[in-house]
């Protein structure tokens, strides 16, 4: 007789065992430790709730202070490595194997972990491949997750930060797994349901709230008009030529430019309904404007941004909102939203080699992935027709018969020719290659692959890949765009004149732009203050954004 | 170029200012760019160098009345005093000895000396007080303007504090020693540079107008801090043993009042106003009139 139940009766197993250290589902955050080390088995796999924005910090601490002679060799699978904590587990044994998409702050610690040994890598994924895989083949037995209240039965408010949350139940909960929430207060009743209780098996009340990283706020004091011109050239020639309605913006000072020219040189250009109405967008700062010029119908977010609760309460027209009038955010609907139903991904990188392939990787940093590979990719799944995306797939003038011809989407690179510290951004050869070479991962770390990325705009003007139609087209289109960075440089003037008479290359003043009209006053807002203003005082900007 | 009550002081250069500020095309530049006065020392540091070493000083007309301006580019290494900045600024100074203007303003935008070339720099901020003091000792009234994005730091804190009168809007800034200097010298307990709401409150404009360390709190425009420099030139104390008599007195007082504070929200509690903690996001016009009702804002001393 085959046992069919070996997992259910494991996962009550360790129920039975955490329960010593709880009342009812409610443990006090001391005893976090102590729950850990009864209910995880050495070469568990783990998701410690580290997300792009929140963390759960106070179930990190806890696992981080288990003893390897006990919980050993996890196996850690969660979207973010964010907290010193991530890795210390590493450090100690508590965990050997993992598999994450984004390590932002801690870049340059898991790099030096990876060369030695002290982590087992899987692979670095997208957020979409990472869930993916929890409910295939990196299913969690313990998840660890955070969110702002619960009550004693453990009905979850995630509050606007809902993030991966409901993902990392569905695989862990409904799997056999058991779930432990991390929240600020245990309540009577909770403000709406994000998950309900009969998925939560323990709710820890944590020493202090969590923490959220304000990874969205750009100071528009901070713009340069470089990024002005850039973003000028962008909604001229790509916005109104494109029709683009439906679109993802990346967390750069180029695409905070274009958030706040919208009102303003988008407005004299009379584009006002006709062009970025509907977005898959964190709730960044800089829409505000935008959103109060009455540009925006429509924003889906991934996770919140600090600051913007009260913003977001008051205009739940244009944003998700729960029945408590708060933000709900959501990782993974987000990532589809902006995979299959947005027409244009546009953000920076820092590198672009001769094809377009794209990175973000220096040669002592592991960033990972997060989302911009599933943003900045043409997805060959989608099957609904628009002007937008038909336009792209006419001028790629894909072969064979044209009445098969599908759509593209516009996958847009917006970097200055010499980024921080007048470093190129257009190399001959990517860094991440040589990190792969060193690190032995079998897949170069490349954030955007060549052949999705349809343009790309610099302070010299933009080149449309889309109309190359060869290899060397290609690379003086780029070189061409490329300034006087060496790859710029390198470039074959006869060719690079040929291709901005087809307007392939099309410079500032070929869109009837110029340079000198690039000025701080075309700003829709000049500082987070003014921002405070455009939102009647609802923003409320962190600390470390005010000059008052 | 748009219209002076459009145009933001904060967002302005040095020159954006002087043209703005000044009675239109009444401006004549002394050591003007194409003179090539730059630094001698900045090439050691393989640094590069600015036409006019960060400073544009020279004459004009503020509502028909000659005056003397020196105006700092806080874009150029933060505006900093190097050797050949600095002895514009003197220079300037000691020239209104003979020109007789009836003022001299100076649009300060500066994170303190010049740290490549120091000794310079810490030489011309005294020079530069020296030279206040005599011209404000000769009657001629000398007006610093705070509001840019580097503040008045440093040596520039110091010799904002010789001059006769001081305008600042809300992002203008005003201290010796700066926010991150602090913190590294004394640690984040006891100052976090990083949180820039407590910067504003212990050195922004707001705070400095409350306490009377500036004696006029504007808008953030060029129309706005020209007509206070108007204002504040027709009533520039004089320069005599009871100005400054008066000025030890305040400092005294000032220190003895508030020197167990913690933060500048504690100080404005104890001026009387109900509720310091809105203080920060006031508007200018309700600040205005917030600070109309502290005694201790409006003085005759300096």
């Amino acid at each position: 007789m085959p046992d069919w139940r070996s997992e259910r009766a494991a996962r009550d197993a360790r129920l039975e065992a955490g329960r010593a250290f709880a009342e009812g589902k409610v443990v006090v955050a001391e005893s976090v430790t102590d729950l850990l080390e009864a209910v995880l088995r050495p070469g568990d796999r783990v998701c410690l709730e580290g997300d792009n924005q929140k963390q759960a910090d106070c179930l990190a601490r806890g696992l981080a202070a288990c003893d390897p002679e006990r919980i050993h060799d996890l196996h850690m699978v969660q979207s973010g490595i964010v907290l010193p904590e991530h890795l210390d587990v590493f450090e100690t044994g508590v965990a050997r194997r993992l598999d994450y998409s984004y390590s932002g702050p801690q870049g340059a610690r898991i790099a030096k972990m990876l060369y030695g040994g002290k982590i087992a890598l899987g692979a670095v994924h997208t957020y979409l491949e990472l869930f993916a895989r929890y409910f295939v083949d990196l299913t969690p037995q313990v998840a660890l997750i955070a969110g702002v209240s619960a009550d004693r039965d453990g009905n979850l408010y995630t509050g606007p930060n809902t993030e991966d949350t409901p993902t990392v139940v569905e695989a862990t909960h409904f799997k056999n797994g058991l779930v432990i929430a991390q929240v600020n207060e245990i309540v009577e009743r909770v403000p709406r349901v994000d998950i309900p209780g009969d998925r939560i098996d323990f709710v820890v009340e944590a020493d202090t709230p969590f923490y959220v990283e304000p990874l969205f706020t750009r100071d528009p004091a901070a713009m340069t008009e470089t990024q002005i011109l850039i973003a000028m050239m962008a909604i001229k020639g790509i916005y109104a030529e494109y029709g683009v309605k439906r679109l993802n913006h990346g967390i750069g000072f180029g695409t905070a430019a274009i958030e706040l020219l919208l009102p303003t040189y988008g407005e004299r250009l009379g584009l006002k309904g006709t062009i970025a109405t509907h977005w898959a967008l964190n709730p960044h700062p800089t829409l505000i404007p935008a959103i109060e010029s009455g540009w925006v119908k429509q924003v889906h977010c991934f996770g919140s941004e600090v600051g913007m609760d009260r913003y977001i309460r008051e205009r739940p027209d244009v944003f998700f909102t729960g029945s408590d009038g708060s933000l709900r955010s959501n990782r993974a609907f987000c990532q589809t939203a902006g995979l299959y139903a947005c027409d244009m991904f546009i953000g920076a990188t820092l590198q672009i080699d001769l094809m377009g392939h794209s990175s973000t990787v220096t040669q002592s940093r592991v960033a990972g992935f997060g989302g911009a590979p599933n943003m900045g990719s043409d997805p060959h799944g989608r099957r609904h027709p628009s002007d937008t995306w038909m336009k792209a797939g006419r001028e790629a003038q894909m072969s064979g018969d044209p009445a098969l011809m599908r759509g593209r989407k516009l996958v847009v690179q917006l970097v200055e020719t010499f980024g921080d510290g007048l470093v190129p951004t257009f190399v001959e050869r990517l860094d991440a290659m040589e990190l792969a070479t060193k690190t032995g991962l079998e897949l170069a770390p490349v954030m955007i692959y060549a052949d999705d990325v349809t343009h790309i705009v610099t302070e010299e003007g933009i080149a449309n890949l889309l109309l190359c139609r060869d290899a060397d087209e290609r690379e003086q289109a780029i070189r061409g765009v490329a300034g006087y960075t060496p790859v710029g440089r390198g470039r074959d003037r006869v060719k690079v004149e040929a291709l901005r008479a087809r307007g392939v290359i099309r410079r500032p003043e070929d869109l009837g732009i110029s340079p000198l009209d690039a000025d701080r006053s075309l700003l829709a807002a000049r500082s987070i203050k003014d921002l405070v203003h455009w939102s009647g005082g609802l923003y409320e900007p962190p600390a470390k954004f005010r000059n008052w | 170029m748009a219209a002076a009550d459009a145009v933001s002081w904060y967002e302005a250069s040095a020159r954006q200012r002087v043209a703005a500020f000044l009675d239109a095309d009444s401006f004549e530049e002394f050591v003007d760019p194409t003179e090539r006065a730059m630094s001698p020392h900045l090439p050691l540091f393989e640094l590069p160098r600015a036409f006019d070493d960060g400073i544009v000083v020279g004459r004009g007309r503020l509502d028909g009345r000659p005056v003397l301006v020196a105006a700092q580019e806080g874009r150029f290494m933060g505006g900093a005093f190097g050797e050949v900045h600095g002895a514009k600024l003197v220079g300037l100074l000691r020239a209104a000895l003979d020109g007789k203007p009836s003022a001299v303003l100076i649009l300060f935008d500066t994170g303190g000396v010049r740290l490549q070339e120091a000794n310079a720099g810490e030489t011309a901020i005294a020079e530069a007080m020296r030279a206040i003091a005599e011209v404000r000792a000769a009657g001629i009234p000398v007006i610093g303007l705070i509001g840019g994005r580097a503040g008045a730091y440093g040596g520039g804190g110091l010799i904002a504090g010789t001059c006769a009168r001081l305008a600042v809007s809300e992002g203008g800034r005003i201290s010796v020693s700066g926010p991150e200097v602090i913190e590294t010298n004394r640690g984040a307990e006891e100052f976090d540079s990083r949180d820039r709401a407590l910067v504003w409150r212990t050195m922004g404009g707001k705070h400095r107008r409350l306490t009377g360390g500036a004696d006029a709190y504007v808008a953030d425009t060029v129309a706005a801090f020209r007509e206070a420099a108007l204002d504040l030139i027709g009533r520039a104390p004089a320069f005599d043993r009871a100005t400054l008599e008066a000025e030890q007195a305040r400092l005294e007082a000032r220190i003895a009042r508030f020197g167990d504070c913690r933060d500048g929200a504690e100080i404005w509690a104890r001026l009387g106003i109900n509720d310091p903690d809105a203080v920060p996001a006031m508007t200018d016009a309700a600040f205005l009139e917030t600070a109309a009702g502290v005694p201790e804002a409006s003085h005759d001393a300096r």
